[in-house]
Protein backbone atom coordinates (compact mmCIF):
# COMPACT_ATOMS: atom_id res chain seq x y z
CA UNK A 1 0.00 0.00 0.00
CA UNK A 2 2.69 2.82 1.15
CA UNK A 3 6.06 1.87 0.34
CA UNK A 4 8.84 4.64 1.33
CA UNK A 5 11.91 4.18 -0.67
CA UNK A 6 15.34 6.27 0.85
CA UNK A 7 13.20 9.44 1.20
CA UNK A 8 14.93 12.62 2.38
CA UNK A 9 12.64 16.17 3.19
CA UNK A 10 15.02 19.18 3.24
CA UNK A 11 13.03 22.19 4.36
CA UNK A 12 14.26 25.78 3.00
CA UNK A 13 16.73 27.01 5.89
CA UNK A 14 18.20 23.40 5.75
CA UNK A 15 16.23 21.40 8.30
CA UNK A 16 16.19 17.78 7.84
CA UNK A 17 12.67 16.68 8.75
CA UNK A 18 13.42 12.82 7.21
CA UNK A 19 16.42 11.34 6.58
CA UNK A 20 16.46 8.25 4.12
CA UNK A 21 13.62 6.57 5.19
CA UNK A 22 12.23 3.34 3.90
CA UNK A 23 9.69 1.13 5.14
CA UNK A 24 6.37 -0.07 3.70
CA UNK A 25 2.76 -0.85 5.06
CA UNK A 26 0.79 -3.19 4.10
CA UNK A 27 -2.90 -3.13 3.06
CA UNK A 28 -5.37 -3.46 5.74
CA UNK A 29 -2.58 -2.67 8.32
CA UNK A 30 -2.58 -0.37 10.66
CA UNK A 31 0.39 1.58 11.67
CA UNK A 32 1.66 4.21 14.54
CA UNK A 33 4.38 6.84 13.47
CA UNK A 34 5.95 7.46 17.10
CA UNK A 35 9.08 10.05 17.91
CA UNK A 36 9.51 12.83 20.14
CA UNK A 37 8.10 16.26 18.43
CA UNK A 38 10.38 17.04 15.15
CA UNK A 39 11.05 13.41 14.83
CA UNK A 40 9.11 13.65 11.35
CA UNK A 41 5.94 12.36 11.87
CA UNK A 42 3.78 14.88 10.14
CA UNK A 43 6.44 15.44 7.55
CA UNK A 44 5.71 11.71 6.92
CA UNK A 45 2.11 12.07 6.76
CA UNK A 46 2.20 15.07 5.00
CA UNK A 47 4.25 13.18 2.00
CA UNK A 48 1.66 10.91 1.87
CA UNK A 49 -0.97 13.72 0.69
CA UNK A 50 1.39 15.25 -0.85
CA UNK A 51 0.94 18.52 1.00
CA UNK A 52 4.79 18.30 0.57
CA UNK A 53 7.25 16.57 -1.37
CA UNK A 54 10.42 14.78 -0.75
CA UNK A 55 13.49 16.00 -1.58
CA UNK A 56 14.99 12.67 -2.25
CA UNK A 57 13.70 9.20 -2.47
CA UNK A 58 10.65 7.65 -3.54
CA UNK A 59 7.36 7.16 -2.23
CA UNK A 60 4.64 4.78 -3.56
CA UNK A 61 0.92 4.66 -2.86
CA UNK A 62 -1.03 1.71 -4.49
CA UNK A 63 1.78 1.32 -6.46
CA UNK A 64 1.67 4.54 -7.85
CA UNK A 65 5.11 6.86 -7.35
CA UNK A 66 3.85 10.22 -5.93
CA UNK A 67 6.62 12.21 -7.75
CA UNK A 68 4.85 11.38 -10.99
CA UNK A 69 1.58 13.05 -9.57
CA UNK A 70 1.48 16.37 -10.92
CA UNK A 71 -0.64 19.89 -9.11
CA UNK A 72 -3.64 19.28 -11.45
CA UNK A 73 -3.32 15.24 -9.92
CA UNK A 74 -3.68 16.25 -6.38
CA UNK A 75 -6.90 16.35 -5.72
CA UNK A 76 -7.71 12.96 -7.03
CA UNK A 77 -5.22 11.84 -4.84
CA UNK A 78 -6.49 13.33 -1.90
CA UNK A 79 -9.79 12.29 -2.68
CA UNK A 80 -8.55 8.29 -2.13
CA UNK A 81 -7.41 9.23 1.06
CA UNK A 82 -8.90 10.07 4.35
CA UNK A 83 -7.11 12.64 6.27
CA UNK A 84 -8.23 13.41 10.31
CA UNK A 85 -5.82 16.53 11.76
CA UNK A 86 -4.98 17.41 15.28
CA UNK A 87 -6.81 20.14 14.96
CA UNK A 88 -9.73 18.70 13.40
CA UNK A 89 -9.97 21.52 10.84
CA UNK A 90 -13.97 21.78 10.61
CA UNK A 91 -15.49 24.19 8.53
CA UNK A 92 -17.06 26.45 11.58
CA UNK A 93 -19.66 28.37 10.03
CA UNK A 94 -21.05 25.37 7.87
CA UNK A 95 -23.23 22.46 10.04
CA UNK A 96 -21.50 18.86 11.34
CA UNK A 97 -23.88 17.64 8.31
CA UNK A 98 -22.37 20.14 5.66
CA UNK A 99 -18.66 19.06 6.56
CA UNK A 100 -19.18 15.38 6.26
CA UNK A 101 -20.86 15.70 2.82
CA UNK A 102 -18.05 17.90 1.81
CA UNK A 103 -15.87 15.54 0.33
CA UNK A 104 -19.03 13.81 -1.13
CA UNK A 105 -20.00 16.78 -2.91
CA UNK A 106 -16.29 17.53 -4.41
CA UNK A 107 -17.03 14.10 -5.40
CA UNK A 108 -19.67 14.80 -7.18
CA UNK A 109 -22.21 12.25 -5.65
CA UNK A 110 -25.95 12.94 -6.22
CA UNK A 111 -27.82 14.65 -2.91
CA UNK A 112 -29.58 11.64 -1.53
CA UNK A 113 -26.85 9.53 -1.75
CA UNK A 114 -24.83 12.29 -0.18
CA UNK A 115 -27.39 12.16 2.74
CA UNK A 116 -27.27 8.15 2.92
CA UNK A 117 -23.27 7.96 3.14
CA UNK A 118 -23.10 10.86 6.21
CA UNK A 119 -25.57 10.00 8.18
CA UNK A 120 -24.24 6.67 7.87
CA UNK A 121 -20.94 7.79 8.80
CA UNK A 122 -22.26 10.20 12.04
CA UNK A 123 -24.03 7.10 13.05
CA UNK A 124 -20.30 5.78 12.82
CA UNK A 125 -18.56 7.89 14.80
CA UNK A 126 -22.08 8.42 16.96
CA UNK A 127 -22.98 12.10 16.22
CA UNK A 128 -25.93 11.34 14.01
CA UNK A 129 -28.01 13.69 16.83
CA UNK A 130 -25.63 16.36 16.04
CA UNK A 131 -25.97 16.92 12.33
CA UNK A 132 -27.79 20.37 12.02
CA UNK A 133 -25.70 21.74 14.82
CA UNK A 134 -22.40 23.88 14.39
CA UNK A 135 -19.16 22.65 15.46
CA UNK A 136 -18.18 25.26 17.55
CA UNK A 137 -21.13 23.69 19.80
CA UNK A 138 -19.54 20.41 20.08
CA UNK A 139 -16.62 19.33 23.06
CA UNK A 140 -13.51 18.83 21.27
CA UNK A 141 -13.78 15.28 21.11
CA UNK A 142 -16.57 15.77 19.45
CA UNK A 143 -15.45 17.95 16.95
CA UNK A 144 -12.76 15.27 16.41
CA UNK A 145 -15.32 13.09 15.47
CA UNK A 146 -17.00 14.93 12.94
CA UNK A 147 -13.01 15.22 11.29
CA UNK A 148 -12.78 11.10 11.51
CA UNK A 149 -16.20 10.91 9.68
CA UNK A 150 -15.39 13.58 7.15
CA UNK A 151 -12.18 11.46 6.35
CA UNK A 152 -14.35 8.23 6.01
CA UNK A 153 -17.17 9.33 4.38
CA UNK A 154 -15.94 8.94 1.36
CA UNK A 155 -14.68 5.09 2.01
CA UNK A 156 -10.94 6.08 1.54
CA UNK A 157 -8.67 3.18 1.05
CA UNK A 158 -6.41 4.92 3.07
CA UNK A 159 -6.61 6.97 6.60
CA UNK A 160 -4.26 8.92 7.97
CA UNK A 161 -3.95 10.90 11.11
CA UNK A 162 -1.59 13.55 12.74
CA UNK A 163 -2.13 13.17 16.24
CA UNK A 164 -5.89 12.55 16.26
CA UNK A 165 -5.90 12.53 20.37
CA UNK A 166 -3.19 15.52 21.14
CA UNK A 167 -6.23 17.69 22.13
CA UNK A 168 -8.09 15.11 24.07
CA UNK A 169 -8.31 13.81 27.82
CA UNK A 170 -7.12 9.70 27.80
CA UNK A 171 -10.68 8.21 28.22
CA UNK A 172 -11.32 10.05 24.77
CA UNK A 173 -8.21 9.34 23.09
CA UNK A 174 -8.93 5.35 24.04
CA UNK A 175 -11.88 5.59 22.53
CA UNK A 176 -10.92 7.77 19.22
CA UNK A 177 -8.46 4.74 18.89
CA UNK A 178 -10.82 2.21 18.82
CA UNK A 179 -12.96 3.87 16.04
CA UNK A 180 -9.44 4.03 14.59
CA UNK A 181 -9.32 0.01 14.47
CA UNK A 182 -12.57 -0.53 13.61
CA UNK A 183 -11.64 0.91 10.20
CA UNK A 184 -8.47 -1.38 10.34
CA UNK A 185 -11.09 -4.31 10.81
CA UNK A 186 -12.70 -3.75 7.56
CA UNK A 187 -10.43 -3.47 5.42
CA UNK A 188 -8.83 0.23 5.36
CA UNK A 189 -5.08 0.81 5.88
CA UNK A 190 -4.53 3.69 8.69
CA UNK A 191 -1.43 5.33 9.75
CA UNK A 192 -1.11 7.16 12.52
CA UNK A 193 1.14 9.92 13.82
CA UNK A 194 1.34 10.20 17.98
CA UNK A 195 3.91 10.84 20.47
CA UNK A 196 1.76 8.84 22.96
CA UNK A 197 3.30 5.75 24.02
CA UNK A 198 1.33 4.63 26.74
CA UNK A 199 -2.12 4.89 24.27
CA UNK A 200 0.19 3.36 21.25
CA UNK A 201 1.17 0.47 23.74
CA UNK A 202 -2.29 -0.08 24.51
CA UNK A 203 -3.38 -0.41 21.13
CA UNK A 204 -1.10 -3.68 20.24
CA UNK A 205 -0.49 -2.39 15.94
CA UNK A 206 3.02 -1.98 14.25
CA UNK A 207 4.94 0.82 15.93
CA UNK A 208 7.69 2.94 13.51
CA UNK A 209 9.60 4.76 15.74
CA UNK A 210 11.47 7.83 14.01
CA UNK A 211 14.56 9.68 15.95
CA UNK A 212 15.73 12.75 13.81
CA UNK A 213 13.93 11.75 11.18
CA UNK A 214 15.59 8.20 10.93
CA UNK A 215 14.06 5.48 11.25
CA UNK A 216 15.15 3.81 14.34
CA UNK A 217 12.58 1.25 15.26
CA UNK A 218 10.22 -0.74 13.84
CA UNK A 219 8.16 -2.78 16.22
CA UNK A 220 5.23 -5.52 14.55
CA UNK A 221 2.17 -5.79 16.06
CA UNK A 222 2.76 -8.92 17.81
CA UNK A 223 5.81 -7.66 19.51
CA UNK A 224 4.02 -4.81 21.12
CA UNK A 225 4.56 -5.13 24.67
CA UNK B 1 -24.50 2.02 -6.80
CA UNK B 2 -27.22 0.29 -4.77
CA UNK B 3 -25.80 -3.49 -4.34
CA UNK B 4 -23.24 -1.81 -2.52
CA UNK B 5 -23.18 -1.74 1.66
CA UNK B 6 -24.23 1.74 2.91
CA UNK B 7 -20.71 1.83 4.81
CA UNK B 8 -17.50 0.05 5.11
CA UNK B 9 -18.55 -1.01 8.74
CA UNK B 10 -21.23 -3.11 7.20
CA UNK B 11 -19.61 -5.20 5.79
CA UNK B 12 -17.31 -7.47 7.38
CA UNK B 13 -14.54 -7.39 4.68
CA UNK B 14 -14.82 -4.62 1.74
CA UNK B 15 -14.04 -5.08 -1.52
CA UNK B 16 -12.00 -2.15 -3.54
CA UNK B 17 -14.80 -1.77 -6.14
CA UNK B 18 -17.31 -0.49 -3.62
CA UNK B 19 -14.69 2.37 -2.05
CA UNK B 20 -14.18 5.46 -2.97
CA UNK B 21 -16.69 7.69 -5.15
CA UNK B 22 -16.48 6.33 -8.53
CA UNK B 23 -17.67 9.32 -10.71
CA UNK B 24 -15.94 8.49 -14.42
CA UNK B 25 -19.07 6.90 -14.86
CA UNK B 26 -21.43 9.67 -14.40
CA UNK B 27 -19.44 12.47 -15.86
CA UNK B 28 -21.86 15.14 -16.83
CA UNK B 29 -23.99 14.28 -13.45
CA UNK B 30 -21.15 15.33 -10.78
CA UNK B 31 -20.45 18.23 -13.35
CA UNK B 32 -24.09 19.45 -13.04
CA UNK B 33 -24.19 18.15 -8.99
CA UNK B 34 -21.04 20.63 -8.62
CA UNK B 35 -22.01 23.67 -10.35
CA UNK B 36 -25.43 23.13 -8.70
CA UNK B 37 -23.70 22.61 -5.28
CA UNK B 38 -21.23 26.08 -6.16
CA UNK B 39 -24.67 28.28 -7.38
CA UNK B 40 -26.71 27.39 -4.11
CA UNK B 41 -23.72 27.54 -1.75
CA UNK B 42 -22.76 31.13 -3.21
CA UNK B 43 -25.98 32.17 -2.94
CA UNK B 44 -26.68 31.34 0.61
CA UNK B 45 -23.02 32.91 1.24
CA UNK B 46 -24.24 36.26 0.06
CA UNK B 47 -27.74 36.06 2.05
CA UNK B 48 -26.11 34.98 5.10
CA UNK B 49 -24.70 38.64 5.29
CA UNK B 50 -27.51 40.51 3.45
CA UNK B 51 -26.20 43.91 4.22
CA UNK B 52 -22.92 43.71 3.02
CA UNK B 53 -24.67 42.05 -0.24
CA UNK B 54 -27.13 44.70 -0.82
CA UNK B 55 -24.40 47.40 -0.31
CA UNK B 56 -22.42 46.05 -3.06
CA UNK B 57 -25.63 45.34 -5.02
CA UNK B 58 -27.01 48.55 -4.86
CA UNK B 59 -23.30 50.48 -5.45
CA UNK B 60 -23.25 48.94 -8.96
CA UNK B 61 -26.64 49.07 -9.70
CA UNK B 62 -26.01 52.58 -9.76
CA UNK B 63 -23.28 52.74 -11.91
CA UNK B 64 -25.32 50.34 -14.09
CA UNK B 65 -27.98 52.48 -13.75
CA UNK B 66 -26.46 56.15 -14.76
CA UNK B 67 -25.68 55.06 -18.30
CA UNK B 68 -29.17 53.96 -18.67
CA UNK B 69 -30.59 56.85 -17.66
CA UNK B 70 -28.87 58.87 -19.72
CA UNK B 71 -29.18 56.97 -22.35
CA UNK B 72 -33.50 57.28 -21.84
CA UNK B 73 -32.73 61.08 -21.30
CA UNK B 74 -31.28 61.69 -24.64
CA UNK B 75 -33.52 59.13 -26.75
CA UNK B 76 -36.18 61.62 -25.16
CA UNK B 77 -34.50 64.36 -26.52
CA UNK B 78 -33.64 62.87 -29.64
CA UNK B 79 -37.27 62.31 -29.98
CA UNK B 80 -38.30 65.92 -29.20
CA UNK B 81 -35.88 66.63 -31.86
CA UNK B 82 -37.29 64.97 -33.68
CA UNK B 83 -41.03 66.24 -33.20
CA UNK B 84 -39.97 69.62 -33.63
CA UNK B 85 -38.34 69.16 -36.91
CA UNK B 86 -41.71 68.12 -38.76
CA UNK B 87 -42.42 71.63 -37.42
CA UNK B 88 -39.56 73.26 -38.77
CA UNK B 89 -40.82 76.26 -41.15
CA UNK B 90 -38.52 79.15 -42.42
CA UNK B 91 -40.44 82.46 -42.45
CA UNK B 92 -39.44 84.50 -45.25
CA UNK B 93 -39.95 88.37 -44.61
CA UNK B 94 -40.64 90.64 -48.08
CA UNK B 95 -39.46 94.06 -47.83
CA UNK B 96 -42.70 96.39 -46.91
CA UNK B 97 -44.76 97.75 -49.70
CA UNK B 98 -44.35 94.47 -52.09
CA UNK B 99 -47.43 93.96 -54.14
CA UNK B 100 -49.51 91.11 -54.07
CA UNK B 101 -48.42 89.65 -57.14
CA UNK B 102 -44.77 90.00 -56.33
CA UNK B 103 -45.42 87.80 -53.46
CA UNK B 104 -47.27 85.15 -55.74
CA UNK B 105 -44.47 84.88 -57.75
CA UNK B 106 -41.76 84.10 -55.13
CA UNK B 107 -44.05 81.96 -53.39
CA UNK B 108 -44.79 80.21 -56.75
CA UNK B 109 -40.78 79.92 -57.04
CA UNK B 110 -40.20 78.36 -54.07
CA UNK B 111 -42.84 76.17 -54.73
CA UNK B 112 -40.66 74.57 -57.25
CA UNK B 113 -37.75 73.74 -55.83
CA UNK B 114 -37.24 70.20 -54.72
CA UNK B 115 -36.23 70.63 -51.30
CA UNK B 116 -39.78 72.71 -50.54
CA UNK B 117 -42.89 70.14 -49.39
CA UNK B 118 -45.23 74.00 -49.25
CA UNK B 119 -45.18 77.35 -49.10
CA UNK B 120 -47.45 79.20 -46.88
CA UNK B 121 -48.35 82.98 -48.20
CA UNK B 122 -49.44 85.48 -45.26
CA UNK B 123 -50.77 88.66 -46.44
CA UNK B 124 -49.93 91.73 -44.22
CA UNK B 125 -53.93 92.10 -43.25
CA UNK B 126 -53.64 88.04 -42.15
CA UNK B 127 -50.27 88.86 -40.17
CA UNK B 128 -52.69 91.89 -38.39
CA UNK B 129 -55.29 89.38 -37.71
CA UNK B 130 -52.94 87.20 -36.10
CA UNK B 131 -51.46 89.83 -33.88
CA UNK B 132 -54.95 91.17 -33.20
CA UNK B 133 -56.13 87.98 -31.40
CA UNK B 134 -52.87 88.15 -29.32
CA UNK B 135 -53.93 89.12 -26.20
CA UNK B 136 -52.58 93.57 -25.10
CA UNK B 137 -51.58 93.68 -28.56
CA UNK B 138 -55.18 95.17 -30.06
CA UNK B 139 -55.61 98.40 -28.60
CA UNK B 140 -51.73 99.21 -29.91
CA UNK B 141 -52.77 98.02 -33.72
CA UNK B 142 -56.08 100.25 -33.91
CA UNK B 143 -54.07 103.26 -33.22
CA UNK B 144 -51.37 102.62 -36.27
CA UNK B 145 -53.20 104.18 -39.53
CA UNK B 146 -51.27 101.74 -42.08
CA UNK B 147 -50.21 98.14 -42.00
CA UNK B 148 -46.75 98.62 -41.34
CA UNK B 149 -46.13 94.47 -41.91
CA UNK B 150 -44.91 92.88 -44.68
CA UNK B 151 -46.11 89.66 -46.84
CA UNK B 152 -44.43 86.74 -45.25
CA UNK B 153 -44.12 83.33 -46.89
CA UNK B 154 -43.78 80.49 -44.36
CA UNK B 155 -41.70 77.97 -46.39
CA UNK B 156 -42.11 74.28 -44.96
CA UNK B 157 -38.61 71.99 -46.25
CA UNK B 158 -39.68 68.88 -47.16
CA UNK B 159 -39.01 66.17 -43.97
CA UNK B 160 -35.93 64.19 -45.72
CA UNK B 161 -34.11 67.49 -46.50
CA UNK B 162 -30.94 67.30 -45.55
CA UNK B 163 -29.33 70.17 -42.89
CA UNK B 164 -27.07 70.88 -46.14
CA UNK B 165 -29.90 71.44 -48.33
CA UNK B 166 -31.81 73.31 -46.44
CA UNK B 167 -28.81 75.66 -45.58
CA UNK B 168 -28.56 76.54 -49.30
CA UNK B 169 -32.31 76.92 -49.61
CA UNK B 170 -31.94 79.60 -46.91
CA UNK B 171 -29.07 81.47 -48.65
CA UNK B 172 -30.55 81.47 -51.73
CA UNK B 173 -33.47 82.62 -50.28
CA UNK B 174 -31.78 85.47 -48.44
CA UNK B 175 -30.44 86.50 -52.08
CA UNK B 176 -33.53 86.33 -53.83
CA UNK B 177 -35.50 90.13 -54.88
CA UNK B 178 -37.93 91.34 -52.34
CA UNK B 179 -36.61 89.14 -49.83
CA UNK B 180 -35.63 91.21 -46.88
CA UNK B 181 -34.99 88.48 -44.29
CA UNK B 182 -35.00 84.79 -43.49
CA UNK B 183 -35.45 83.77 -40.54
CA UNK B 184 -34.70 79.47 -39.71
CA UNK B 185 -36.02 77.80 -36.76
CA UNK B 186 -33.65 75.12 -38.00
CA UNK B 187 -29.65 76.55 -36.51
CA UNK B 188 -31.14 75.54 -33.05
CA UNK B 189 -32.16 72.45 -33.79
CA UNK B 190 -28.98 71.55 -36.09
CA UNK B 191 -27.28 72.55 -32.58
CA UNK B 192 -29.46 70.08 -30.80
CA UNK B 193 -28.84 67.30 -33.03
CA UNK B 194 -24.73 68.31 -32.64
CA UNK B 195 -25.04 68.13 -28.59
CA UNK B 196 -26.59 65.20 -29.09
CA UNK B 197 -23.83 63.61 -30.73
CA UNK B 198 -21.71 64.58 -28.16
CA UNK B 199 -24.08 63.54 -25.34
CA UNK B 200 -24.26 60.16 -26.82
CA UNK B 201 -20.47 60.02 -27.19
CA UNK B 202 -20.53 60.67 -23.92
CA UNK B 203 -22.89 57.81 -22.36
CA UNK B 204 -21.08 55.51 -24.26
CA UNK B 205 -17.81 56.63 -22.74
CA UNK B 206 -19.44 56.57 -19.02
CA UNK B 207 -20.92 53.19 -19.71
CA UNK B 208 -17.20 52.17 -20.65
CA UNK B 209 -16.39 53.43 -17.57
CA UNK B 210 -19.21 52.53 -15.06
CA UNK B 211 -18.42 48.92 -16.57
CA UNK B 212 -15.07 48.96 -15.25
CA UNK B 213 -16.44 50.54 -11.87
CA UNK B 214 -18.58 47.09 -11.79
CA UNK B 215 -15.91 45.17 -12.53
CA UNK B 216 -13.75 46.51 -9.52
CA UNK B 217 -16.58 46.21 -7.20
CA UNK B 218 -16.99 42.34 -8.07
CA UNK B 219 -13.46 42.23 -8.38
CA UNK B 220 -12.82 43.66 -4.83
CA UNK B 221 -15.60 41.96 -2.83
CA UNK B 222 -14.71 38.79 -3.82
CA UNK B 223 -10.89 38.98 -3.27
CA UNK B 224 -12.03 40.19 0.45
CA UNK B 225 -14.16 37.11 0.43
CA UNK B 226 -11.57 34.89 -0.86
CA UNK B 227 -8.87 36.52 2.00
CA UNK B 228 -11.54 35.97 4.64
CA UNK B 229 -12.13 32.06 3.48
CA UNK B 230 -8.20 31.44 3.35
CA UNK B 231 -8.82 29.06 6.06
CA UNK B 232 -11.64 27.00 4.36
CA UNK B 233 -9.79 27.25 1.16
CA UNK B 234 -7.11 25.12 2.46
CA UNK B 235 -9.59 22.95 4.22
CA UNK B 236 -11.25 22.52 0.87
CA UNK B 237 -8.15 21.53 -0.54
CA UNK B 238 -7.33 19.04 2.02
CA UNK B 239 -9.97 17.07 1.44
CA UNK B 240 -9.58 16.36 -2.23
CA UNK B 241 -11.02 19.97 -4.13
CA UNK B 242 -9.84 21.27 -7.36
CA UNK B 243 -8.96 24.62 -7.94
CA UNK B 244 -11.76 24.69 -10.11
CA UNK B 245 -13.98 23.62 -7.04
CA UNK B 246 -12.77 25.90 -4.77
CA UNK B 247 -13.15 28.87 -7.49
CA UNK B 248 -16.38 28.19 -8.84
CA UNK B 249 -18.45 29.48 -5.85
CA UNK B 250 -17.05 33.01 -6.54
CA UNK B 251 -17.64 32.99 -9.72
CA UNK B 252 -21.32 32.21 -8.72
CA UNK B 253 -21.22 35.03 -6.48
CA UNK B 254 -20.03 37.14 -9.28
CA UNK B 255 -22.72 36.07 -11.08
CA UNK B 256 -25.48 36.56 -8.59
CA UNK B 257 -24.30 40.21 -7.47
CA UNK B 258 -23.98 40.87 -11.37
CA UNK B 259 -27.48 40.03 -11.83
CA UNK B 260 -29.04 41.13 -9.04
CA UNK B 261 -27.63 44.49 -9.86
CA UNK B 262 -28.73 44.46 -13.29
CA UNK B 263 -32.34 43.71 -12.17
CA UNK B 264 -31.70 46.23 -9.54
CA UNK B 265 -30.35 49.12 -12.00
CA UNK B 266 -33.28 47.75 -14.53
CA UNK B 267 -36.00 48.83 -12.05
CA UNK B 268 -34.38 52.26 -10.80
CA UNK B 269 -34.35 52.98 -14.77
CA UNK B 270 -37.53 52.09 -15.11
CA UNK B 271 -38.69 54.21 -12.31
CA UNK B 272 -36.83 57.35 -13.63
CA UNK B 273 -38.94 56.68 -17.11
CA UNK B 274 -41.89 56.55 -14.83
CA UNK B 275 -41.05 59.93 -13.82
CA UNK B 276 -40.04 61.92 -16.92
CA UNK B 277 -43.29 60.47 -18.37
CA UNK B 278 -45.65 63.05 -17.50
CA UNK B 279 -43.36 66.16 -17.66
CA UNK B 280 -42.05 64.87 -21.22
CA UNK B 281 -45.44 64.40 -22.51
CA UNK B 282 -46.48 67.58 -21.77
CA UNK B 283 -43.78 69.50 -22.65
CA UNK B 284 -44.33 67.46 -26.29
CA UNK B 285 -47.76 68.54 -26.34
CA UNK B 286 -47.06 72.98 -25.92
CA UNK B 287 -44.53 71.47 -28.58
CA UNK B 288 -45.59 69.13 -30.89
CA UNK B 289 -49.05 67.98 -30.17
CA UNK B 290 -48.40 64.47 -30.26
CA UNK B 291 -45.33 62.64 -29.00
CA UNK B 292 -44.27 59.51 -27.37
CA UNK B 293 -42.48 59.03 -24.70
CA UNK B 294 -38.98 57.57 -25.04
CA UNK B 295 -39.09 53.92 -23.09
CA UNK B 296 -35.89 51.85 -23.21
CA UNK B 297 -36.79 49.24 -25.36
CA UNK B 298 -37.12 45.59 -23.59
CA UNK B 299 -34.20 43.95 -25.20
CA UNK B 300 -31.88 46.42 -23.64
CA UNK B 301 -33.94 45.98 -19.87
CA UNK B 302 -33.39 42.10 -20.78
CA UNK B 303 -29.96 42.28 -21.66
CA UNK B 304 -28.59 44.54 -18.71
CA UNK B 305 -28.90 41.91 -16.02
CA UNK B 306 -27.65 38.99 -18.21
CA UNK B 307 -24.34 42.14 -19.34
CA UNK B 308 -24.24 42.57 -15.48
CA UNK B 309 -23.88 38.66 -14.88
CA UNK B 310 -21.03 38.63 -16.90
CA UNK B 311 -19.46 41.38 -16.29
CA UNK B 312 -20.05 40.08 -12.53
CA UNK B 313 -18.38 36.66 -13.71
CA UNK B 314 -15.40 38.37 -15.58
CA UNK B 315 -14.64 40.60 -12.03
CA UNK B 316 -14.57 37.38 -9.96
CA UNK B 317 -13.05 35.35 -13.12
CA UNK B 318 -10.14 37.51 -12.76
CA UNK B 319 -9.58 38.19 -9.48
CA UNK B 320 -9.80 34.65 -7.76
CA UNK B 321 -7.27 33.20 -10.60
CA UNK B 322 -4.67 35.92 -9.34
CA UNK B 323 -5.50 35.17 -6.01
CA UNK B 324 -5.68 31.16 -5.48
CA UNK B 325 -2.54 30.80 -7.86
CA UNK B 326 -0.59 29.73 -5.03
CA UNK B 327 -3.53 27.65 -3.48
CA UNK B 328 -2.50 23.71 -3.44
Amino acid sequence: MIRFDQVSKRYEGGHEALSQLSFEVATGEMAFITGHSGAGKSTLLKLLGLIERPSHGVVTLDGQNLAKIGRAGIPKLRRRLGMVFQDHRLLMDRTVFANVELPLVIGGMAPHERGKRVRAALEKVGLLAYERQLPATLSAGEQQRVGIARAIVAKPTLLIADEPTGNLDPTLAVEIMGLFAEFQNVGTTVVIASHDLPLIKRMKKRVVVLDHGRLVADVAAQEVL
Amino acid sequence: MSTQPEFPMESPLLSDQSRGIRTKARPVASWREHHGWSAAASLRRLMSRPVGTLLTVAVMAIALALPLTFYLLLGNLQKMGDALGQNQTISVFMQPGQSVSSADMLAKKLRERSEVAGVKLKSPDQGMDELAKMQGFSGALHALDVNPLPFVLEVQPKADASADSIDHLVADMRGMSGVDQVQDGGTWRQRLEALLGVGERIVMILAGLLAVAVLLVVGNTVRVDIASRHEEIGVLMLVGASRAFVRRPYLYAGIWYGLFAGVLAVGFAVLVELALAEPVQRLGQVYAGKLQVDVLPLWLLGAVPVAAAVLGWLGARLVSAWQLRKAA
